[in-house]
C-alpha cells in the first residue's frame, strides 16, 4: 500500500513538473538508472559463470529552492523490485546564527567522506566492505537533524564540523534479532574536517568522524541464587578516519587518492559457563574495524581506471552482520576490487565494468571459499545534474 | 579625545578598505582590475586553462566567495557550479552580479531545448565575451556594480572605465582591420562558442568538429567534416585550448587544414595576461594561419 501511494506520488510529481515545465520555479527533476549484469565465481551458487542480470535500479531527484535561505530535496528509489525514499530532506543554508547550516530529514549521514555520496557517483562498483558491516547495505543513511559549522580558521582551511543526532535506524537494521530491541534511543554523528589545496593543481581533505549510541538491549541472565532477569542497554562508539587527495592538473585528468577507516568499540553479550549445567550472559566489550583505500585515474574525458583494497572485521554477507561480529570478532573479510570506467557523453551515460574478489579468514573454524564477480554497469542520468562536490 | 582618533582612524580605514570581488572566469577577473585596479582586492575560480563548463565544487572556492562583496559571472548557466558555491560561502550579503543582463544574446533557442541537441544553453549562448564589443558592456556593468558599492569612489571607478573603453576602442579598430582580409571566409570551430566573435568579424561557421555542443567527436562526423572542408575549401579549425586536439589532428592529417589552438581565458597561455592580450593572440593566430 506504501509502495502504491509513493509511486502514484511520483506519477504525479513529473505529471506536475511536466505541465509546468516552462516555469522557472520549478524544482530540478532528474533520473539515475542503473543496470548490472554480472558473473560470479562463488561456489555453489547458481550462477556461477553463468551471465546475470540484476533488476535495474533507479534513482529520482527532486531537488529546488525553497525560499532564499533552504533548499529542499527528495530521493526517491527503486531498488530490487522496491520503491522507497531513500532521501527527503529540507537544509536551510543561509540565515542563521554564526553562519551555521542545518539539515534535516532522512539523509545519507557524514560519516566519513564517501557515505555521503550516492552510490553512482563512486568511481567503484561495489560499496566498501566495512560499511556493509558496520552501517548496513545501504550505508548510514538515518533520520535525523545534523547542524553544520564552517569554523574560522583563515582564508587557506575550510574546516568543517558537522554534529547530528538521528533516530538509529541505520543500527536497527543491523539488530541481532536475539536482542531486546533498543527502544527510542537517539544515536550521535559528528564529523570534524579540513580542506586545503595543496600546490597549483592539487587538493586534500582530512576528517574525523564518530558515532556514539545504543545498538541493542542485552537480556542478560544473571544466576545468583535465583535467575535474574537484566536488560541491559549495549552502546557501540566508533570513531573514523578519511582522507581525500586529487590531483587535476586540467579538467579532464585527475588522480585521486582516497581512504577512510573505522574503529569499532562496543559492548556484546557472551555466554559464560558458571557451573557444570550453568551458564549466564556476561557484558563484554570488543574493538574491531575496517578501511578501505582506492586510486582512480581519470586519463582521458572519457575514460578512468583505478583498483581499491578493503578491509573489514567480520564477514560481509552474513546476516545481520553486527551481531555475528558480537560472536565472533575473529573474522575478517578482505576485498580486491579493480574497474575501467567509459564515458561516451559526459556523465549522461557510463559503462563501467569491474572486478572484485573476496577472501575471508574464520575464526570459527568454518572454512569459506574466496569469491569474485565481474560485473558490467551500464549507468545513465536524465535531466539537470550538479556538478560534483570534491 | 583618544576615543575620537580612534574613531577617525577606524572610519577613514573603513572608508579605504578595498572591495572584495571574485570572479567566475578570468575574463571577468581582468576586467574588474582595469576598472577597480588599486580600490578592489580580486580573486577567480576558473583557471584560464580550464573549460568553464566544468568546475569542480571545491571548499576552497566557497572560501573565497565567504570573504567576497561581490561575485561576477558569466551567467546564461555557463557556470552551473556557481550555486553550489554560494550555498557553501554561507555568505549572506554576496552580491551576485549576472554580467548577461545587456548582452545582446545570440542563439537563444526558440524550441525546448533537451539533451539530444547536446549542451545546448537554454538561456542562449554564454560565449559572449570573445565579442571585443560586448567586452564593453561587461565593463560598464562592472563600473556600475562597484560605484553601488562603493559610491565615494564613482568618479574613480569611472576614469578607470572610461581609459579601458579608450585603448580597447583603438584595439577594436586595430582588430577589425586586421580580420577584414578574413571576411566571409568559412571556418571550422571545435566547440559552439565562437558565433559572436563570428559575427563580429563576419567570418563564416562552416561547422563545428563536435557533432552537437559538448559532445565527443565521432569517425562519422569527422568523415563529413572531412567532405565539408573540401568542397567549401576551408584552411583553418579553431578551438579552446582545453580540448582534446586528437579528432582536429585527424582532419588535418586527412585533408591538411591547419589547426589552431587559443586561450579563451586570460592566463589560458603563457603570455596571455589579460583581455586584450587574449583577443591579439586570437586575431593574430587566425591571420597568420589562414
Amino acid at each position: 500500500m506504501i509502495n502504491r501511494l509513493i509511486y502514484l506520488f511520483v506519477i504525479a510529481f513529473i505529471s506536475f513538473g511536466g505541465i509546468c515545465a516552462q516555469s522557472n520555479i520549478n524544482p530540478d527533476i532528474s533520473l539515475i538508472g542503473t543496470f548490472d549484469t554480472y558473473t560470479n565465481f562463488i561456489k555453489g551458487s547458481p550462477g556461477y559463470g553463468k551471465l546475470n542480470f540484476d533488476t535495474p535500479q533507479m534513482e529520482l531527484f527532486v531537488d529546488g529552492y525553497l525560499n532564499p535561505y533552504a533548499r529542499g530535496t527528495a530521493n526517491i528509489s527503486y531498488e530490487n523490485g522496491q520503491i522507497g525514499v531513500e532521501e527527503i530532506y529540507a537544509n536551510i543554508l543561509r540565515g542563521l546564527p554564526l553562519d551555521m547550516q542545518i539539515k534535516a530529514g532522512k539523509f545519507l549521514v557524514g560519516f566519513g567522506k564517501i557515505n555521503t555520496i550516492h552510490p553512482h557517483a563512486w568511481p567503484f562498483l561495489n560499496r566498501p566492505l566495512f560499511h556493509r558491516v558496520f552501517f548496513g547495505d545501504d550505508g548510514l543513511n538515518d533520520i535525523g537533524v545534523n547542524v553544520n559549522f564552517l569554523l574560522p580558521t583563515g582564508e587557506e582551511l575550510f574546516t568543517n564540523l558537522e554534529l547530528g543526532v538521528y533516530k538509529g535506524n541505520f543500527i536497527d537494521s543491523l539488530h541481532n534479532s536475539n536482542y531486546v530491541n533498543r527502544g527510542v534511543n537517539p544515536v550521535f554523528v559528528g564529523r570534524f574536517s579540513t580542506f586545503f589545496p595543496v600546490g597549483d593543481f592539487g587538493n586534500l581533505e582530512a576528517g574525523i568522524s564518530a558515532s556514539y549510541g545504543s545498538y541493542a538491549k542485552s537480556n542478560l541472565i544473571i544466576y545468583n541464587i535465583v535467575p535474574v532477569q537484566d536488560i541491559v542497554p549495549l552502546n557501540y562508539f566508533y570513531s573514523g578516519l578519511d582522507f581525500k587527495y586529487k590531483y587535476a592538473p586540467d579538467s579532464y585528468t585527475a588522480l585521486t587518492i582516497e581512504g577512510e577507516g573505522l574503529l569499532n568499540h562496543r559492548d556484546v553479550s557472551r555466554i559464560v559457563q558458571i557451573g557444570v549445567d550453568r551458564t549466564t550472559a556476561d557484558k563484554e566489550k570488543i574493538s574491531n574495524g575496517g578501511a578501505f583505500v582506492f586510486i582512480d585515474y581519470k586519463f582521458e574525458k572519457q575514460f578512468s581506471l583505478g583498483v581499491k583494497y578493503d578491509y573489514t572485521a567480520g564477514i560481509v554477507g552474513d546476516a545481520p552482520t553486527f551481531s555475528t561480529l558480537a560472536n565472533d570478532d575473529k573474522n575478517a573479510t578482505q576485498g580486491i576490487e579493480g574497474w575501467i570506467s567509459y564515458y561516451p557523453v559526459e556523465e549522461t551515460t557510463v559503462l563501467q565494468l569491474g572486478l572484485q574478489h573476496l577472501m575471508f579468514s574464520s575464526g570459527d573454524g568454518i572454512n569459506r571459499d574466496p569469491q569474485t564477480t565481474i560485473t558490467l554497469q551500464f549507468l545513465f542520468s536524465l535531466g539537470p545534474h550538479k556538478a560534483h562536490p570534491f | 579625545m583618544k576615543k575620537i582618533l580612534i574613531l577617525i582612524l577606524l572610519a577613514s580605514g573603513l572608508s579605504f578598505a578595498n572591495i572584495k570581488v571574485v570572479a567566475s572566469t578570468t575574463v571577468i577577473y581582468d576586467l574588474v582590475r582595469e576598472i577597480g585596479r588599486d580600490k578592489v582586492t580580486v580573486d577567480f575560480i576558473a583557471r584560464g586553462d580550464q573549460d568553464p563548463h566544468f568546475v569542480e565544487v571545491l571548499p576552497s572556492y566557497m572560501l573565497k566567495l565567504r570573504n567576497a562583496q561581490i561575485f561576477f559571472r558569466v551567467g546564461m548557466s555557463l557556470e552551473l557550479w556557481s550555486n553550489q558555491l554560494i550555498d557553501g560561502s554561507r555568505n549572506n550579503k554576496l552580491k551576485v552580479i549576472d554580467l548577461s543582463t545587456d548582452i545582446d544574446k545570440k542563439e537563444v533557442p526558440n524550441f525546448k531545448p533537451d539533451a539530444s541537441y547536446g549542451d545546448v544553453h537554454p538561456y542562449g549562448n554564454p560565449h559572449y565575451w570573445l565579442d571585443p564589443e560586448n567586452a564593453k558592456v561587461m565593463a560598464r556593468e562592472i563600473y556600475e556594480s562597484l560605484s553601488s558599492e562603493s559610491s565615494q569612489d564613482e568618479s574613480y571607478f569611472k576614469s578607470n572605465l572610461d581609459n579601458f573603453i579608450s585603448r580597447l576602442d583603438k584595439k577594436i579598430v586595430e582588430w577589425s582591420n586586421k580580420m577584414s582580409k578574413e571576411k566571409g571566409k568559412p571556418f571550422l570551430f571545435f566547440h559552439a562558442s565562437w558565433i559572436y566573435f563570428a559575427d563580429r568579424y563576419g567570418i563564416k561557421i562552416a561547422g563545428y568538429v563536435e557533432p552537437k555542443p559538448g559532445i565527443a567527436p565521432s569517425p562519422s562526423h569527422n568523415a563529413d567534416l572531412v567532405q565539408l572542408i573540401k568542397s567549401k575549401g576551408i584552411k583553418t579549425i579553431v578551438m579552446d585550448n582545453f580540448y582534446s586536439d586528437s579528432a582536429p589532428n585527424q582532419l588535418s592529417q586527412l585533408t591538411g587544414i591547419r589547426v589552431i589552438k587559443v586561450p579563451t581565458a586570460v592566463y589560458g597561455m603563457k603570455n596571455i595576461n589579460s583581455y586584450m592580450d587574449m583577443i591579439d593572440y586570437i586575431i593574430n593566430q587566425i591571420v597568420q594561419n589562414n
